[in-house]
Order: C-alpha cells, then structure tokens, then sequence
C-alpha cells in the first residue's frame, strides 16, 4: 500500500486543483465555479483523448512519439465533415466510421515507414503528418463545413448532472485504456517492449504487431478527436490540431508516465489535461501578457515533472 | 512609352485580344509562406482565378504560386533564391518575417527583379510593401464601440498568435483607441490565434472571473468562437467585433434575425495578393509607383451583411478579387 503523494499523478491533480482555486478565488459571482469546471472538463476532455493514444506510443520506449496527430486529427474531421454534409441520421454514423477509418490507415502508414522503411519515428509520423495535411487541404480547400445539428448538440451537451457529454465519453474511453495496460495482455506487452524491446522479444512478445496496433491506436484516437472537435467547434479548420502536438506529450509527461518509456499512467492523462487548461485560464485571469504566460506555463511544467520524478526517485 | 504600354494593357484588359502588352513577356512569382488556415487558401484561390486570365489575356507570361511547407523565414529565403535562378522577373512576396528575408530579398534587387511584399512585408528598402493599416483597424474597432455604447463599458480583447507583427499592430491601434476613448476598460485578454476553436477555448477559461461584458475587440476569424463561450455559459451577449469570416457573419445574421443583434466586420481580403500582382505587373510595365501603399480594409456592416452572406463561399472568407484598376487607384493614392 504506497502512500498517495507517492503516486506518479499525483502532483499533476495537485496542481490542477491549484490552479482551478486560483482562479475561482477571482470570479465575482458564485457560478463562476461551475462554469470553469465545465469548460476545463469540455476542452479538457479533447487533450485526454489525443493524451491516451500519445501515451501507449511513448511508453514503447525512447524514440516513439507520433507527431502526425494534428494533421490527422485534421483529415479525419474534414473528411468525415465534408461526408456528412450536415446531414443527420445513418450519415452521423457514416462521418464517424470514415474518422475512424482515416485513423486506421494513418496509423498503418506511420507503422509501415517505420517498420519496412527504418525511419525514426518521429521523422516518419512528422514527415507523413505533411501528406495527411496535405491531402485535407486538397479534399476541401479548408471550407468550414457545419456538423449535422445533433453531432453538434450532443457534444456542446451537459446531459448527465450538469456534465459535458464529452467528459463523460472520455472518461469511458479512459476506463477502457485503464483496463488495457493493467489487465490485459496487450497493454503489459507495451510496457514490456518500452522497459526494454530485446528482453520482450526474446521472452516471446510479438513486437511487430504489437507496435502497429499501437500507432494505429493512437492514430484511431486523434480521428476521433478530430471528429468531436470539428462536431464541438462548428466545422473543421486546417490548422484545428495544432496545439494537440505538444498537448499530447505534456499531458503523457506532467501526468507522471515516463517519456523513457516503460511506464504509462492512465490517471495522471486527465490531471494533466485539466491542469494544462486551467493553468491558461488563471494566468489569463491574472491579466499577464503572453510572453510572461508562456514562460510561467513553462517553469510550472518543469516544476512539476522534477517534484514527482523527485519523489518516485526516493522511493 | 509609358502611357502607350498602359494603353495597350488597359486595352488588352478590355478586348482580350491576344495584343502584346509591354509586360507580355515577363515571369512573375508568388512566394508565399504558409497556406494552412482558410484565409490563405482564399488567398491562392484568389490569385490563380486572376492570374490565369492574365495570362490568357497575354498580359503576363506566366505567374506561379509557390508555397513553404514549414513556415520558416530560412526555408523562403532558399526559396526566394531559387526564384532568382530560374529567372522571374518579378516576385511577390507574403513574407514569413518582416527582417529575416531581407538579404534573400536585396539578391533578388541585384540581380535586376523586382520584389513586391504584400500583407506579411519585408522591410528592405529595394522592396515594394503593398500594406495593411492594421493599427488603424485596431482603433476603428474603438471608435465604432464608442459610437454603439457612448457610456463605455469594459471590454475583453481578443489578441492573434503572440509574437507576430500583425498582432502587436493591431494591440497597438486598440490601445490608441483605448486612450482616446477612456469610458473603455480592457478587463481581460486573451490569445485566440486567429482560430475560433483556440479563441472559444480561451474565452471560456477567462470569462468566469470576468465582470459584465459590454464590447470584444478581436482580429478576426475568432469572433464566432467568442460567441459560442458567450453562449456557452448564458452571459449576455456583448458587441463582437467579426472578421469576416462566413461562419461569423451567418451567426450574426441569425442573431440580427431573432434579437436585432448589431455589429461590424472588418478585415483585410484575400484577395489582396491579386492586388500584388497587378503592383507588380504595373512595376514591371514601368510605370512610377511607390515603395508604400496601403490597402483598403474590407468592411461589412449591418446594411451590407446580406450582400456579403450571399458572396462568401460557405465556410471560407469574405473577399474581392482586384482587378487593374483597383491597383491604379491604390498607386495613385
């Protein structure tokens, strides 16, 4: 039994509520609470879902990181956008399959440079990311097509006690990623190649196929991230994924798995993810300039992967 | 000579005979540095509808468009060079720093070519700049709040991507219009990065700890964004400023539709390169024009929301493709 502030995610929450007091402590009306919970939970929820799949890439070990999640994100949502035409009913679930689909087929690109062509991953996925973004500006010249009205009620939606439905979706999908690497086979061989690929190898793990259903995972996930934000945002944009890029790693790194590889933390995704969009709100609130915001967001980053390293070093 | 080369263009224009103008021979190119949002896409759009038909036309021989995949000065400035060594007469330029390009830019002066800047300029001095006043769009926000609300009020201020020129630019003319109209507060700020899904994340983590709400200042593509964390957490809903983005100015007109929503809209059109091109074309003729100009904002009100709904494409921008005589007018300041 190991005491909680030992726990790798644990520093990420504790930082995440920090932030969230500090900048209730400003909001003049009582609702002010509650509206910022809702809108970390509402922008929160896209950064853990890009996070889940970033996370089983990295914990493959040094080197896996997929840096073609924003321009997939991006493909799938105008695709599936472009498909769906704003028409509601059997379309909806066409959109969702062809954003799905695009993340199955980038991922088995990505796997194919690198596993047939021996490219690093980071250069295969950065330099696949141009094709797939390439191909978004081609299918639609970056129109913003509007998502079908229920795809965009239900994701703007607070069905179940006053949470966003994309909270709820998330925190499903989290359980499901949870039950993969601490109960199944699959996400204990991702582990075992990330401590270390030659022992897993030998010991029997399939590491090809395992590798490839990991970036085909990670890939599925920043489709459908790509799906709900374009269906949440009223259409998909070129450079709508953006941000996910860096998102993705820092939700993985301040959410206490291991950028070596080998360790992944399921909880700490959504502390992270939390922490990253209220620490911007509070400095916003603050009235701090963008430049001090960046460098603030930065040491806070730094301050906390070193406490909870620090700690687990102790241990 | 000059007079008679501007004849036979205008004529050219007109007729769409296959007659030589003096420019018939020449090469020009578009340098452009980044192409990944809306706005940039119905910049190129812009240019190929028009250089095509000059082209045709025989105004020009040729006018292609290229564009960096990563957005970097040092990947133009190679660019630039190689436009150099394949001979172009004329290059235009939507430069990705205003300094970083300029000795790529100076090469291309040495060796005889003539180099237009437009919307991201370059400094050089050998360079033309085809300019946007965007200090000027930053106080004209203010002054129109000021003309809507008398008794002032406080305002959110939606900022661009920080560290670009643009951004401080138009920051700047906001706070000329700050100072002139002191009834206006900027209670909070945010960076939306012209993109209405980052601006709709950024609002919604600022306006919990904000007061009432009369009046946002933006710069463009973030306004409907704003709108939708406005309605988000059922604030009343302020004066948005809009960038004439067509996803912003349906939601305005539903909102005039169902509550008389009033608002302006204003930005500076795509189309802007095509009137590069014809500085360029008109350069390259010999004409006498200035190393400054400045552009035309486009600007839609509540009389011209209608008309403006029905010209942009669904979900692109509002723009004008400017034809040669636009460029005359602007050279003739």
């Amino acid at each position: 039994m190991m005491n909680i502030y030992k726990a790798p995610w644990f520093w990420a929450w504790v930082a995440a509520f920090a932030a969230f007091g500090a900048t209730w402590s400003l909001s003049a009306g009582g609702g002010g609470g509650m509206a910022l919970l809702v809108a970390a939970l509402t922008f929160g929820s896209f950064s853990v879902l890009t996070g889940l799949g970033q996370m089983l890439v990295i914990t493959m070990g040094p080197g896996n990181t997929d840096l073609s999640i924003p321009a997939t994100m991006t493909l799938a949502a105008t695709l599936s956008l472009k498909l769906m035409n704003g028409a509601g009913g059997v379309w909806i679930i066409a959109g969702l399959l062809t954003a799905l689909l695009i993340g199955v087929g980038v991922g088995i690109v990505n796997f194919a440079l690198i596993r047939l062509l021996r490219i690093p991953p980071i250069i295969a996925t950065l330099s696949a990311s141009f094709l797939y973004q390439s191909l978004a500006i081609w299918s639609n010249r970056g129109l913003r097509i509007k998502p079908p009205q229920a795809l965009a009620d239900f994701t703007t939606g607070r069905a179940v006690l006053g949470i966003p439905n994309l909270a709820w979706l998330a925190l499903a999908i989290t359980v499901v990623f949870w039950v993969i690497l601490n109960r199944a086979r699959f996400g204990r061989r991702i582990s075992a190649i990330g401590q270390n690929p030659r022992a897993a190898r030998l010991a029997g793990v399939p590491v090809a196929s395992v590798t490839a259903a990991t970036y085909v995972t990670c890939a599925v996930m920043a489709g459908l991230t790509g799906f709900l934000l374009a269906c949440f945002s009223g259409g998909a944009a070129l450079n709508m994924g953006a941000e996910f890029l860096l998102m993705s790693i820092a939700v993985t790194v301040i959410g206490g798995s291991s950028i070596a590889g080998g360790n992944s933390n399921v909880p700490g995704i959504w502390g992270g993810a939390l922490f990253m969009y209220l620490i911007v709100s509070m400095l916003n609130s603050y009235g701090l300039g963008a430049g001090v915001r960046l460098l603030s967001t930065g040491v806070i980053i730094i301050a906390i992967v070193a406490i909870a390293s620090g700690r687990k070093a102790r241990l | 000579m000059t007079r008679k080369g501007l004849m036979l263009t205008a004529a050219v224009m007109l007729a769409g005979t296959a007659a030589m103008a003096d420019t018939a021979d020449k090469k020009i190119a578009l340098s452009n540095n980044y192409a990944g949002n809306s706005w940039r896409q119905a910049m190129l759009e812009s240019w190929q509808r028009v250089t095509e038909k000059a082209v045709a036309d025989g105004v020009v021989a040729s006018a292609d468009a290229f564009t960096t995949a990563e957005n970097q000065a040092t990947e133009q400035a190679a660019q630039i060079q190689n436009m150099i060594l394949q001979g172009y007469d004329a290059i235009v330029i939507n430069a990705a720093s205003p300094t970083a390009l300029n000795g790529a830019v100076k090469e291309a002066c040495d060796a005889g070519i003539t180099v237009v800047s437009f919307d991201g300029i370059v400094t050089e001095p050998c360079a033309w700049r085809v300019a946007v006043d965007f200090k000027a769009m930053g106080k004209g926000e203010i002054e129109y709040l000021a003309t809507r609300l008398p008794e002032g009020g406080n305002l959110l201020e939606i900022r661009g991507l920080a560290g670009v020129s643009v951004d401080d630019e138009i920051h700047a003319g906001i706070g000329e219009g700050l100072a002139a109209h002191p009834n206006f507060k900027v209670v909070g700020s945010v960076n939306g990065d012209w993109a209405q899904d980052v601006a709709q994340k950024a609002v919604a983590g600022i306006l919990p700890s904000l007061p009432e709400i009369v009046g946002v200042v933006t710069q463009g593509g973030d306004g409907y964004g704003a709108a939708q964390a406005f309605a988000a957490v059922g604030r009343p809903m302020p004066i948005i400023v809009m960038g004439n983005r067509q996803d912003e100015l349906k939601w305005w007109a539903e909102q005039r539709d169902a509550a008389q929503y009033e608002t302006m809209s204003t930005s500076i059109a795509p189309g802007v390169s095509t009137l590069a091109f014809w500085v360029a074309q008109q350069i390259l003729d010999g004409q006498e024009v200035p190393k400054d100009l400045t552009v035309p904002f486009l600007s839609v009100t509540q009389d011209t929301l209608d008309q403006a709904l029905k010209d942009t494409p669904e979900g692109g921008v509002t723009s004008v493709d400017y034809t040669l005589d636009d460029a005359k007018k602007v050279i003739g300041g």
